[in-house]
């Protein structure tokens, strides 16, 4: 004799729901998403975004491991990603901690500059140096 | 001459590197790798040309440091926020004898500021220092660094760059 399960028992086979994604995109945007898609052949958005997902989760994994994503060109030259959101997952900005060791009067004259209402104005240098 | 900087990389050559410093020279030959990747010290960025891309032509490391707030004279302290002070060490900064005059200092030094804002921007970081030797001081000071008081009199002179000072210096430029 089989058993029927109560109208409200869950069962154990439910089926899972997929989750609804809607993104309001600019013109520019749009434009960019379909030449993406076209260039991947890719025909849906649902594949778009599952491709998108699986590249990104693999980009925040590695920064968060603190490798670099590089590029390199056939010739050997080599870029590195650069991306502010990455960058918050990855280790203390991958620049290690150390300790340095400072006297009493190091320490008074550095907390005088740290203090000081205003900043020293940047000389020439450093304002080609910061827009070189 | 086209130049690249970059983060120092395992297979760079780094042997015939001569800035007319022996520590220097030592450093980035033996030790600026092995810190980097295996000892986490320091982070060492090398300038290449476009040419050679493994040949070093100047480099500097850099370190991120913080000074605790309770270790600044008292009466220094209510100034002060309520952290440590988080600050970024340009440990050290070198080029190649035989390319000075051709501009890596500048940029090596421009990257390091490139860092400090954006470490400023991810992490927090008040302000840029660096142990210069005494005959580099002016070089140092052209870029805004200002001598910390206090140091020996002998041996290298701390000096101080505030990143408030860093970020106008971007601002002017717009």
């Amino acid at each position: 004799m089989a058993i029927k399960p109560k109208r409200n028992q869950p069962t154990t086979a439910r089926r899972t729901r997929n989750t609804k994604f809607q993104a309001d995109l600019a013109p520019a945007e749009d434009r960019a998403l379909r030449a993406l898609k076209e260039d991947l052949q890719l025909r849906s958005n649902t594949d778009f975004l599952a491709d998108a997902v699986a590249l990104f989760r693999w980009a925040a994994s590695e920064r968060k491991l603190g490798h670099r994503i590089i590029s390199e060109t056939p010739g050997g030259e080599r870029k590195v990603l650069v991306f502010p959101r990455l960058e918050r997952v990855a280790p203390e900005a991958n620049l290690p901690r150390i300790e340095i060791a400072w006297t009493k009067s190091e320490l008074a004259s550095l907390a005088e500059l740290v203090s000081s209402a205003e900043p020293q104005p940047p000389t020439e240098a450093l304002v080609r140096a910061v827009r070189d | 001459m086209a130049v690249i900087i970059r983060r120092l990389e395992e297979s760079d050559e780094t042997g015939n590197f001569d800035c007319g410093d022996a520590p220097l020279n030592n450093y980035l030959n033996k030790h600026a790798w092995v810190n980097q990747e295996k000892s986490s010290i320091g982070v060492t960025y090398v300038a290449v040309e476009e040419a050679a891309l493994r040949r070093v032509l100047g480099y500097f490391t850099i370190a991120m440091s913080s000074v605790p707030r309770e270790a600044f004279p008292k009466k220094y302290v209510r100034g002060l926020p309520s952290y440590d002070l988080p600050l970024m060490l340009l440990a050290r900064l070198g080029v190649d004898l035989r390319f000075a005059g051709k501009g890596i200092g500048h940029a090596l030094i421009s990257e390091a500021f490139r860092i400090s804002l954006r470490v400023s921007g991810e992490v927090g970081c008040r302000c840029v220092i660096t142990d210069a030797y005494r005959d580099r001081m002016s070089w140092y000071a052209r870029y805004g660094f200002i001598p910390i008081e206090g140091a020996a009199a002998e041996g290298p002179q701390r000096m101080f760059l505030d990143i408030r000072t860093i970020r106008k210096a971007l601002q002017s430029q717009l």
